[in-house]
């Protein structure tokens, strides 16, 4: 199926989403497509990145120049100390107790139910003491599409490297290391 | 009779609200405190493999047992390296040999890994789309594009700068 070219007033339309990462998947490559091809859309596109370099280093700049060392203290010093009595805690405790089972039962509750999902997930979770690819891997593969024939992922554990094979014009495993 | 329907329904609620936040959790990943990155180095190499002779380019050194072990070819020939700056959501474009594009978009930099876009373009298809996450400073290989009597194999690394 051949994809029909996408215009610069398609593309540029859409370059402001494409420079926020806000397209799907084929959107975004029929743009990356356009502007590998078309200087004035191109040219916007770079425009739009200086914009962000200088906006980033604009505000990069502007709050290095807060110092918040002397934050802290300076609330530490407005807080004061109230000292109160045990007896009149455990009053004001069993009191607050007496008066309001409403609040403390579902306390209660909350409690026993974050038990129950902690047990729930301990269980779900298998012991393992082997790294998984992940751990091994420097390289997570989040998607992954091509218009070749094939593609092999390979994540080598030895050499703890990823690969992403592409075989087009060979046949399955031809070339395939 | 009130309270305990109460406390029963809080419960289950909060039964529900605990699942829902350790599946979120468990979609996504937790972000820790990294320096924050200003922008992002790109890298890319391109190495043209072949069984046509013994040569191993000198400076591939660092990659000689990665190409021994993982592939099948007596010769590895360095035939372009290039890296350039790029701001966070910015594109970068490298010419690679046979006419083809590699188009790098770097999105995040999140839990010390750098999140990234990466096309392989030939022609007018893209022979790999993909989406990867890799370690700072750490670098994949993209491979079997056919190129004179071999093929290419292509790493594709990215440098934080702060």
């Amino acid at each position: 199926m051949v994809e029909r070219a996408m215009t610069c007033r398609e593309a540029l339309n859409l370059l402001p989403l494409f420079f926020d990462g806000e397209l799907d998947a084929n959107q975004m490559r029929a743009v990356a497509l356009h502007s590998t091809r078309c200087g004035g859309c191109e040219d916007q596109l770079r425009r739009m990145e200086r914009v962000q370099e200088v906006i980033s280093a604009q505000v990069s700049g502007a709050v290095d120049e807060v110092d918040f060392s002397t934050l802290w203290r300076g609330i530490d010093e407005r807080l004061g100390t109230v000292h109160v009595s045990w007896w009149t805690r455990a009053r004001a405790w069993w009191g607050e107790r007496e008066r309001s089972w409403v609040i403390t039962g579902p306390a209660f509750a909350a409690a026993a139910a974050v038990a129950l999902l902690g047990f729930l997930l301990w269980t779900r979770t298998p012991p393992t003491t082997q790294p998984d690819a992940s751990q091994v891997a420097n390289v997570d593969i989040e998607s992954l599409d091509s218009d070749v024939d094939a593609v092999t992922v390979l994540n080598d554990n030895e050499t703890r490297t990823t690969v992403i094979w592409v075989s087009d014009d060979t046949p399955a495993g031809g070339d395939t290391p | 009779m009130n309270g305990m329907s109460g406390v029963a329904l809080s419960a289950f609620v909060t039964v529900l609200g605990l699942q829902y936040v350790a599946l979120a959790a468990e979609g996504s990943p937790e972000v820790t405190s990294s320096p924050a990155a200003n922008a992002v180095e790109v890298r890319i190499g391109a190495v043209l493999a072949s069984n046509s002779s013994q040569e191993f380019d000198a400076r591939l050194a660092v990659m000689h047992r990665q190409f021994n072990v993982l592939f099948p070819y007596t010769s590895y020939r360095l035939v372009k390296e290039e890296h350039q700056r790029v701001p966070w959501g910015g594109k970068v474009g490298f010419d690679i040999p046979g006419g083809r594009y590699v188009m790098v978009i770097p999105r995040e930099f999140k839990n010390d890994r750098v999140y990234m876009k990466v096309m392989v373009i030939e022609g007018s298809r893209p022979i790999i789309d993909t989406s990867v996450s890799l370690r700072d400073h750490a670098t994949f290989l993209v491979g079997g594009p056919r190129e004179h009597e071999g093929v290419l194999i292509l790493s594709i690394g990215a440098d934080t700068l702060h």
